[in-house]
């Protein structure tokens, strides 16, 4: 047996020929330990390493809803993470600020995404995945708009040994209790918008006052519910008078809306998001709710304001991961509008900003890891260093991989306030991460093995 | 949250989710007794209907002109669907035309996805209708009440055609026996081509009324086809007044339900249908004749 | 012995060679797993919906209760031996899939069908809150490992891709080879009877809702073992299992595949899914692939009738030109004279009763306001031959409804061989000994003449209900041996092997006459005999019934009073649901009332 471990196409393609004969023969042969013997490099293989990382391209997974209640918010970061792509492609600028080391590509590799449309259905984007790991060798995953597919996700990575970016999701179980090793979120999420809204609330509100919530029925909602609920009823007194559990894709919210208002509520805070929060404001004006309270927003959704219309979001307080007014103070957002809307048209949203950073810190933990050997590049992460991002200095704490990054807090415009079509939202605050997160091992998060 | 407010405004409430599945059934259960076809595309041809009635509304702005289309656009669509399929299935067995039906409910709905795209679409109510009615225990959109006494009108006026026509005498009888009704020497053909085409017609307007209320996507028309069904379970098949009585327990079980606990709303109801199923084998007001 | 398992033998050369030839095909490994997993799943399902009739909608709830358990098992109960935790998910599928059968099966066609809807609906719901810390809620239950074996000389570990394929084409291959067990062993022939028509299933003496049970729960341990599968197949039991799409997605792929063929579901996932790559990835459909897809399906509905395999197999047919019948068929006639004499047991209820075969004392049939039959006494002595007759509307048929207990009796008593057999149901009383023939022919029209008899003696044989789903229906002594004789005794004999849809109508009442005749009973009811036959056809039917009636006891309904009194020893008239005149022949013909019964109210002589 020749051993040719300088010359990874040969390995790749002898190994490819040898499973395919005896793939059949009921895999006897444990997975990768023939190429094991063949192989000697520094590590056994792992995952699609070093399969995927020997082409000059390498495939990037990315499942997302394009259709269903999350398809609007799904294209929007769809395009974060394409133009990402390009700009990682063609080293721009704006990359470089976040990833020095990155020249053309990553570690010189050009990025190829396969994207699939998961309908926001944990099944169909582990499905997908799958795919792209057993045709393409992927060796990273992304996608999610609902924390259910980042949950199914988070475990398929784990179990596939193929590192993870988290895209959308709010729910604190994806860096909490169902965290693992090879999964990394850079957005905000129930506890830290809680955490971030809850004192602008009280302060505005007044203490002692009474909360209705409406959650969409699964994780993200029940967990952000609960971060709100914990801390209105802790640090303001506030008591919550009903929860108005609704199913995921509701169309019709006359019952939830209708205990609402027998419910004696001051404050109706609307945990739905997508779709359902859209139809479910629209709907609580026209049963006279949003007359009768006031309307909070503590996990924002990407346009809701133009999708909602009619001015029902002025002087709503949200809590949100990036608003584009806020290139003022931060010139690489600025960098990063001006290129998107180069390119797209229009002012990114916060899924898009999600996606963008993401991809841009992951670049970076390649290019400092200096390989694609997922351990490596997860020890990267977990070194915990300060880096740059649209919105300022972030790290990711080694713990549960949850990036430490502010919360922007916002209040909607009304219409007469507006200085151009798209100036929805007046940024209140920005309010830095680190004293808003719950202790790593708070909601459970046990991360598994790097290998 | 049970409040005696609470609980009349949700039996309100109840009232115009039942009126419009009233509508929506009687189609399902006119079409299921005098054709004997389960139309699994009566959910799609809600969703066709809402869509046709946007179309209109975009290129004409007038909501009145909207509801007209989507009626007349689903009673062409009915009418054609049985001319060129459904008839050829009456002599197949029962599963082949729940297929096939089953298979242009996806067709349907997929043609307005790719036509109209994923994203939601709104059509809005007229003006005139389109505030808050204080109704003295609560506040209610003034459409919803609207909607109701519409669909109150639509289901009086399907009452006419059914019990004070000629043409609807005819329906009546070939949902008891339609072989009986053949060996007199009445067209058969044609009176199925007409009520197939009012079944679709009725899902149709109630989809393009109920699009203000919910806004429009492709999907509208799944949970409205599985309810329509449920609804004329509990009814009885072929049954006209069952359609309705149905469709009204069944809008005050799902929210009197979501009084209580919102998310066992659906389930209450397929409970519901199961012990009128046990109690009552051909349904509430069931028409002997048709299983 | 290879002929009989032909289908086995080519199915494992399929499984053994797909791995080689699929991937040319542009199929990747993961949807091939994918469409096994279907296939097993639809296996079930096609004996529940193909070979019973039985359309369920619910075959999701069974598929993710065999899923979620093994899931469970697997993953927070710590259990490590991934086929046994399938095996009790599959288990566990099983006796859910006979509760939920239990309350199902009480009713029939759409209100089944939306009962198990409804079944569908509340699994998932349960699973999504209810349940939710046992099932995961809407996250499922992720982690499910691998399979894994320690044989002590080799390990064997499935991974994914292709490296699981073998895993489950094993188990496909077992799944397979047990339906084909099952479908051709007498529990299957007696679903298909079912399926063509439930009503003489019934009346030829078997249990028809042990057998529907018996099925629903076979098709909801598929669906559980496919469940298991699927879990370990993704590392993940997703949610999406107990959704009702699911559901409608397995009668989808049965039906492109084709019903009824064991194998259709399979061949429709494989044409679904990989239409399903090939329009998304190869054509770059995008969200427009499902359009195509449902209009593919319609096309299919259309036109091929029997889905995929219905239409390879007509166009096999075509080409290769009709068949002629099987040779069975030609030496049964050769000694159909022999055997027509041979005289076979009849079914008693009590053998040596020496009273009257049958008393009925104050029938009385109400329907609402209307009377039917109203105090009818009637008594048959053991070996007579009784007739029948009366104006239209006299409640005839309604009153031998009453004695084969297709219908209960508003008030009165039947005693059959001194057995009180008032209330009880036609299977129960054709299980005695006592059947019909129906007026309005009430045959398995797909099936042939002998599998029509076949049907009807095996209940004779194996009675009211037997789990035999192994068994091998020719190893059953007597089988074919009273098929061939009671289709002698109803001159059918050259007509064994014709399907009943290519009979002449004379040849259609004696097969139905065949099939009350075929569980030998000691006494036959008649309903019409003769209605809609020519004169010579009429002639030659009661020769055959005088054949017949030795040593029966036999009451004939009929219009035609010249052929019926040729037949019958002695004559009831009913008028008005009322007994109206009794006596022979002669002395009916010369009744004043009689007369002024039939003549009353008609123009026209003898015929009525």
């Amino acid at each position: 047996m020749e051993h040719h471990g300088g010359k990874p196409n040969f390995n790749t393609n002898r190994r490819a020929l040898v499973r395919a004969g005896i793939g059949v023969a009921g895999g006897l042969v444990l997975p990768g330990g023939f190429a094991a013997r063949a192989f000697a490099a520094d590590h056994p293989p792992i995952g699609t390493w070093p399969e995927g990382a020997s082409g000059s391209s390498v495939f990037v997974s990315i499942a997302v809803p394009r259709t269903g209640v999350y398809a609007v918010q799904g294209e929007d970061e769809l395009k974060g993470w394409q133009l990402a792509i390009e700009h990682i492609n063609s080293g721009h600028e704006l990359i470089r600020r976040i990833s020095p080391k990155t020249r053309k590509g990553v570690l010189g590799k050009q990025l190829e995404a396969i994207v699939t449309d998961s309908g926001a259905k944990p099944n169909n984007a582990v499905q997908a995945h799958q795919r792209a790991i057993t045709e393409k060798k992927a060796i990273l995953l992304t996608g999610s708009t609902s924390s259910a597919v980042a949950v199914a996700t988070n475990k398929f990575a784990q179990r596939e040994k193929v590192l993870y970016l988290a895209g959308i999701s709010g729910s604190n179980d994806t860096t909490g209790k169902d965290c693992v090793r090879y999964g990394f979120r850079q957005d905000f999420y129930g506890e830290t918008a809680a955490n971030a809204i809850g004192p602008v609330l009280v302060k505005v509100f007044g203490k002692n006052k009474k909360a209705a919530f409406m959650t969409p029925d699964y994780t993200y909602g029940h967990t952000t519910t609960k971060s709100v609920n914990d801390y209105l009823t802790a640090k303001g007194g506030w008591t919550t008078v009903t929860n108005q559990v609704s199913p995921l894709g509701a169309l019709d919210f006359s019952s939830y809306l209708l205990n609402v208002a027998n419910s004696g509520a001051d404050v109706l805070v609307n945990v739905n998001w997508g779709r359902d929060a859209v139809l479910s404001i629209q709907q609580a004006q026209k049963f006279g709710i949003l007359d009768k309270m006031k309307l909070v927003v503590p996990y924002q959704i990407p346009f809701l304001a133009p999708e909602v219309g009619g001015n029902l979001l002025a002087g709503v307080y949200a809590a949100t991961d990036y608003w584009w007014t806020l290139e003022d103070k931060f010139p690489l957002a600025k960098m990063f509008n001006a290129e998107f809307v180069k390119k797209f048209g229009y002012h990114p949203e916060w899924g898009a900003e999600n996606a963008y950073n993401s991809f841009a810190h992951w670049a970076r933990m390649v290019e400092e890891a200096g390989s694609f050997y997922p351990p490596d590049v997860i020890k990267a992460y977990e070194k915990g260093q300060t880096i740059p991002s649209l919105v300022g200095d972030v790290r990711y704490r080694p713990e549960d991989h949850q990036c430490v990054r502010p919360v922007v807090i916002v209040r909607g415009k009304a219409t007469k306030d507006m200085k151009n079509k798209e100036d929805y939202w007046e940024v209140i605050d920005v309010v830095p991460g680190a004293p808003l997160m719950q202790k790593p091992d708070a909601f459970g998060c046990n991360p598994g093995d790097y290998a | 949250m049970i409040t005696w407010s609470n609980f009349v405004a949700q039996l309100f409430n109840g009232l115009a989710l039942g009126a419009l599945l009233a509508l929506i059934s009687s189609g399902l259960t006119i079409i299921y007794g005098s054709l004997g076809v389960l139309n699994l595309a009566h959910g799609a041809m809600f969703t066709l209907g809402g869509y046709a009635g946007l179309a209109a509304y975009q290129a004409t702005g007038s909501f009145a002109v909207a509801v007209l289309a989507g009626a007349a656009a689903l009673f062409g669509f009915g009418v054609a669907l049985e001319r060129l399929i459904i008839r050829h299935f009456y002599a197949r067995p029962h599963e082949d035309q729940l297929l096939v039906t089953f298979g242009l409910a996806i067709v349907i709905v997929e043609v307005v996805r790719w036509a109209f795209s994923s994203e939601s679409q709104s059509v809005a109510a007229p003006r005139l209708f389109s505030g808050i009615t204080n109704m003295g225990f609560m506040l209610y959109p003034t459409y919803r009440l609207t909607v109701v006494v519409i669909c109150a009108v639509a289901l009086l006026a399907l009452f006419l055609v059914l019990y004070k026509t000629r043409l609807g005498m005819i329906v009546r009888a070939g949902i008891e026996d339609a072989t009986m009704v053949d060996s007199l020497g009445i067209n058969v053909g044609r009176v199925f081509m007409v009520v197939f085409g009012v079944g679709a017609m009725a899902a149709g307007f109630a989809g393009i009324i109920n699009a203000p209320i919910v806004s429009l996507t492709p999907d509208v028309g799944e949970a409205i086809l599985v309810q329509a069904f449920v609804v004329v379970v509990i009814g009885g098949v072929g049954s006209f007044p069952g359609a309705v009585l149905g469709g009204l327990i069944a809008g005050e079980i799902i929210s009197l339900t979501s009084m209580v606990n919102p998310a066992y709303a659906y389930i209450m109801l397929f409970a519901v249908m199961t012990l009128v199923l046990m109690m009552r084998p051909r349904g509430l007001l069931g028409v002997k004749g048709r299983d | 012995m290879i002929g009989r398992f032909r289908v086995e033998i080519v199915t494992a050369a399929c499984l053994i060679a797909a791995p080689f030839v699929l991937p040319h095909l542009g199929l990747a490994p993961n949807t091939v797993n994918r469409i096994l997993v279907l296939g097993l799943f639809g296996i079930g399902f096609d004996i529940l919906f193909g070979y019973t009739g039985l359309l369920s909608f619910g075959q999701s709830a069974l598929y993710g209760t065999g899923g979620f358990v093994a899931a469970y098992l697997l993953t927070r109960a710590g259990f490590a031996h991934v086929v046994s935790a399938i095996v009790l998910g599959t288990l566990v599928s099983a006796v859910v899939g006979y509760l939920v059968g239990l309350i199902a099966l009480r009713r029939t066609g759409i209100y089944f069908a939306m009962i198990t809807v409804a079944i569908a609906e509340v699994f998932f719901f349960v699973e999504f809150n209810p349940l939710s810390a046992w099932t995961g809620g809407e996250n499922g239950l992720p982690g499910v490992p691998t399979p894994h074996f320690n044989l002590g000389f080799a390990t064997l570990d499935f991974s994914s891709g292709w490296s699981m394929y073998p895993f489950l084409a094993f188990w496909y291959f077992v799944a397979i080879v047990l339906a084909l067990r099952i479908v051709r062993s007498p529990v299957g022939i007696v679903l298909r009877a079912i399926r063509e028509n439930p009503l003489r299933a019934a009346a030829a003496g078997h249990n028809i809702h042990g057998y529907k049970l018996t099925a629903f729960v076979t098709a909801a341990a598929y669906a559980g073992f496919a469940g298991g599968l699927l879990g370990t197949m993704q590392g993940f039991m997703p949610p999406e299992a107990f959704h009702f799409d699911t559901s409608g997605q397995i009668v989808i792929l049965t039906a492109i595949g084709g019903r009824g063929t064991l194998f259709g579901p399979l061949v429709g996932a494989a044409v679904w899914l990989s239409l399903e790559d090939f329009l998304q990835a190869t054509l770059k459909l995008g969200a427009a692939w499902k359009l195509v897809l449902g209009l593919v399906f319609v096309l299919l509905v259309c036109f091929l009738h029997q889905g995929i395999i219905g239409g390879v197999r007509d166009l096999y047919r075509l080409l290769l030109g009709r068949r002629m019948p099987a040779p069975a068929g030609a030496a049964a006639g050769a000694s159909s004279a022999a055997n027509a004499g041979t005289p076979v047991a009849l079914h008693h209820v009590a053998a040596d009763y020496a009273g009257p075969i049958l008393q009925a004392t104050g029938l009385t049939k109400h329907y609402g306001g209307v009377v039917a039959n109203e105090a009818i006494e009637f008594t048959v002595r053991t070996g007579e031959m009784r007739g029948i007759i009366g104006p239209n509307g006299a409640g005839k048929s309604t009153f031998f409804k009453m004695l084969t207990c297709e219908v209960p009796p508003t008030a009165g008593r039947i005693v059959f061989e001194g057995r009180d057999i008032t209330g009880m149901s036609v299977t129960d009383v054709c299980q005695f000994g006592l059947t019909k023939s129906y007026q309005v022919n009430q045959l398995f029209n797909h099936l042939t003449v002998r599998e029509n008899l076949r049907v009807v003696v095996l209940a004779e044989l194996r009675g009211k209900f037997r789990l035999d789903l192994f068994a091998d229906p020719a190893r059953i002594p007597g089988l074919v041996e009273r098929v061939v004789h009671t289709a002698a005794l109803v001159d059918l004999t050259g007509r064994l092997d014709t399907p009943v849809s290519e009979l002449a109508y004379g040849e259609k009442r004696r097969l139905e006459v065949g099939l009350a005749l075929a569980s030998s009973p000691s006494l036959l009811l008649l309903d019409e005999p003769l209605a809609g036959m020519s004169p010579s056809e009429r002639v030659e039917t009661v020769r055959l019934l005088k054949s017949i009636g030795r040593g029966r006891t036999m009451i004939i309904i009929d219009h035609d009073m010249d052929s019926l009194f040729e037949l019958v020893e002695h004559v009831t008239v009913l008028q008005e649901g009322r007994v109206l005149a009794e006596g022979t022949p002669k002395e009916i013909k010369g009744n004043a009332a009689v007369q002024e019964a039939y003549l009353g109210g008609m123009n026209g002589a003898t015929h009525a």
